[in-house]
């Protein structure tokens, strides 16, 4: 297409001398783009493109229905869900020549407030992406206390440091067996460990295009389920690295998922 | 006859003709919040920036009664000092001698709230500042009178002036000064902040008292965690069964899942701001571990974390004494002498 076009102005050149000089104006020609010249003549690459991180919950596959007593766990337990807040750290895009693009270092997202349910990127590069991956929870470069002050999850999400300091990576709460009793699973370092673990989702995704959407799926229900039942308790589980172990195998295992659109 | 004229003075005099060298100009002062350590930085509205002149010009209203319709009534009469900015009484009593059906809130580090009065009904400083103003159970004022009577006072035209550079003394700017008076009632200076920074130790019974704050059993940090003392959110601490008498959030929102939730507390000063919660019904602070030890009542949006109903915490007698302990280690003094 660029070189076409040097040809063509330079036949102008030659041959119309007199007349006004075609310009070639760089820029981005692709209408789908953010970033769409209506003047440029010559795409030069620049073109960036929207893409949105959604942020969905789910219970055995339904969408998650907060504060009644529909569910059960793999231990029978019956229970509720009336908070679940979480930190996403390190939302990292990978594409095929071996870059990545950090597009967020760390998103919270608490049911009670559907916006943090998005999360967009206005100014994304062309091309195509081969990966998507995410920390759920901080590293321990990243969970330290005070860190994040002016974040919307402090001072709620502080975890104390007679606990091992930082934050919660995530506040699922609700009832359980009967409605007078209440669970709490926080999960979080605890005894100078890092239960925080990292995703890695094989994707391929050409993003250009407008307005593309990747799902992050929570699948709440196997937290509590592969490899390790776990029962709910009103016993604070904070301090026991043990729980906080099984639950990370849990979360590695299979409760998050991706969807994307595939062409 | 002498004097500015200079129209863009401050002391501008329409009526001079000759100038007197007396001119002076609009500048204002800026004033330097210093964030305490652990605390964010606060949030402060672009429209009303912190100035000398105006922290000054909000504590003068604060404390004159000349906002109350009959010129007995400042927001201090409510807000006293002594008390953390709180009172004492469990209802406050208005010009007409009735008495509403919340306890006045304690106003400590509210420049670091994001939402204001127990229910969350008002979301700055400013907005909360008309409501007390004009609201007929507490200064029973219209602010068509309190506009009126700046504007015809001695002091004020000039003080309002130097602050805002304004001519006419519009109610939007009362409540902006008061908001900067307000957010400079910083307390960070209690013991606690002392053996924080190394400076002061805590007698084994405080320390017992601290960590079990801290841990899961007494779990109160997860409402009152961060050197802030509280969450910024609001939550059914299992006070009442239904049916509730006020519900609290729930009546701003309209949301029946927020019914009964009200605004966490700091608990900086807590000594000093009884009695306790939204309705002030507990009068010591043996009363309010009492409560978290006994677990509570059932209703339909109580917190999780207020895990065991019927149960509670289980503390002995020692664990709640040193929670006690702890929590007067919170205590800033200074804070209530100062100014």
């Amino acid at each position: 297409m660029k070189r076409i076009f040097v040809i063509f102005t330079t036949i102008s050149l030659v041959f119309t001398a007199c007349e006004k000089e075609e310009e070639i104006i760089e820029g981005c020609t692709d209408t789908g783009s953010v970033n769409y010249n209506s003047n440029a003549t010559n795409d030069n690459g620049s073109c960036k493109y929207n893409l949105s991180i959604n942020f969905t919950h789910t219970i055995d596959g339904n969408p998650l229905e907060i504060n009644q007593m529909i569910y059960t766990n793999t231990a029978s337990q019956n229970y509720s869900i009336q908070t679940l807040r979480y930190l996403l750290s390190d939302i990292t895009l990978h594409s095929a020549n071996g870059t990545s693009t950090l597009l967020d270092e760390v998103h919270f997202i608490t049911i009670s407030d559907p916006s943090t349910f998005n999360l967009d990127i206005q100014d994304l590069n062309s091309a195509n992406y081969i990966a998507i991956s995410f920390t759920m929870g901080l590293d321990s470069l990243k969970n330290i206390t005070n860190n994040y002050l002016n974040e919307s999850f402090f001072p709620s999400f502080s975890w104390p440091d007679f606990i091992g300091g930082g934050y919660h990576y995530m506040q699922l709460e609700g009832d359980y067996t009967t409605a007078l009793q209440g669970y709490a699973t926080h999960t979080g370092g605890t005894d100078g460990i890092d239960f925080s673990f990292t995703k890695h989702f094989p994707i391929s995704l050409n993003i250009a295009n407008a307005n593309t959407i990747v799902i992050i799926n929570m699948e709440i229900n196997n937290w509590y389920s592969n490899p390790n039942i776990i029962n709910l308790t009103t016993d604070g589980i904070m301090g026991n690295a043990n729980k906080q172990s099984l639950l990370q195998a849990n979360g590695i295992a299979d409760v998050f998922s991706i969807f994307y659109p595939i062409k | 006859m002498s004097g500015c004229t200079d129209n863009t003075a401050v002391n501008y005099s329409a009526d001079a003709i000759t100038d007197d060298g007396s001119c002076f100009f609009f500048s204002t002062t800026p004033f330097i919040i210093e964030t305490p350590s652990g605390f964010p930085e606060m949030n402060i509205p672009s429209n009303n920036p912190m100035t000398v002149e105006g922290v000054s010009l909000g504590e003068k209203l604060f404390k004159d009664p000349i906002l109350s319709r009959n010129n007995t009534q400042a927001c201090i009469n409510c807000h006293q000092q002594n008390f953390s900015f709180s009172d004492p009484n469990q209802y406050s009593t208005g010009i007409d001698h009735i008495q509403g059906i919340r306890n006045a809130s304690a106003l400590i580090n509210i420049g670091w709230n994001t939402s204001f009065n127990w229910d969350g009904s008002s979301l700055t400083l400013e907005e909360q500042a008309f409501e007390p103003v004009s609201n007929p159970i507490e200064m029973h004022n219209d602010w068509k009178v309190v506009e009126s009577t700046l504007n015809t006072h001695a002091d004020y035209p000039t003080l309002f002036k130097e602050a805002f550079n304004i001519d006419y003394i519009d109610s939007n700017y009362v409540v902006m000064a008061i908001a900067q008076f307000e957010r400079t009632l910083i307390s960070a200076n209690s013991k606690f902040d002392r053996y924080l920074k190394g400076e002061a130790q805590l007698t084994v019974s405080e320390l017992g008292g601290y960590a079990i704050f801290n841990s899961e059993k007494g779990d109160c940090f997860h409402c009152h965690g961060t050197q802030m003392f509280m969450d910024n959110l609001f939550h059914n601490n299992g006070l009442d069964p239904e049916p509730f008498t006020d519900l609290g959030l729930g009546k701003i929102t309209n949301n029946a899942s927020d019914n009964a939730k009200f605004k966490t507390p700091t608990l900086r000063n807590i000594e000093l701001t009884a009695p306790y919660m939204h309705d002030g019904r507990f009068s010591t602070l043996e009363e309010v571990v009492e409560h978290y030890n006994s677990g509570g009542e059932y209703s339909l949006t109580v917190d999780p974390l207020m895990k065991k109903l019927g149960v509670g915490l289980q503390l002995t007698n020692q664990e709640k004494q040193d929670l006690i302990a702890f929590l007067k280690t919170l205590t800033d003094n200074n804070f209530i002498s100062e100014k």
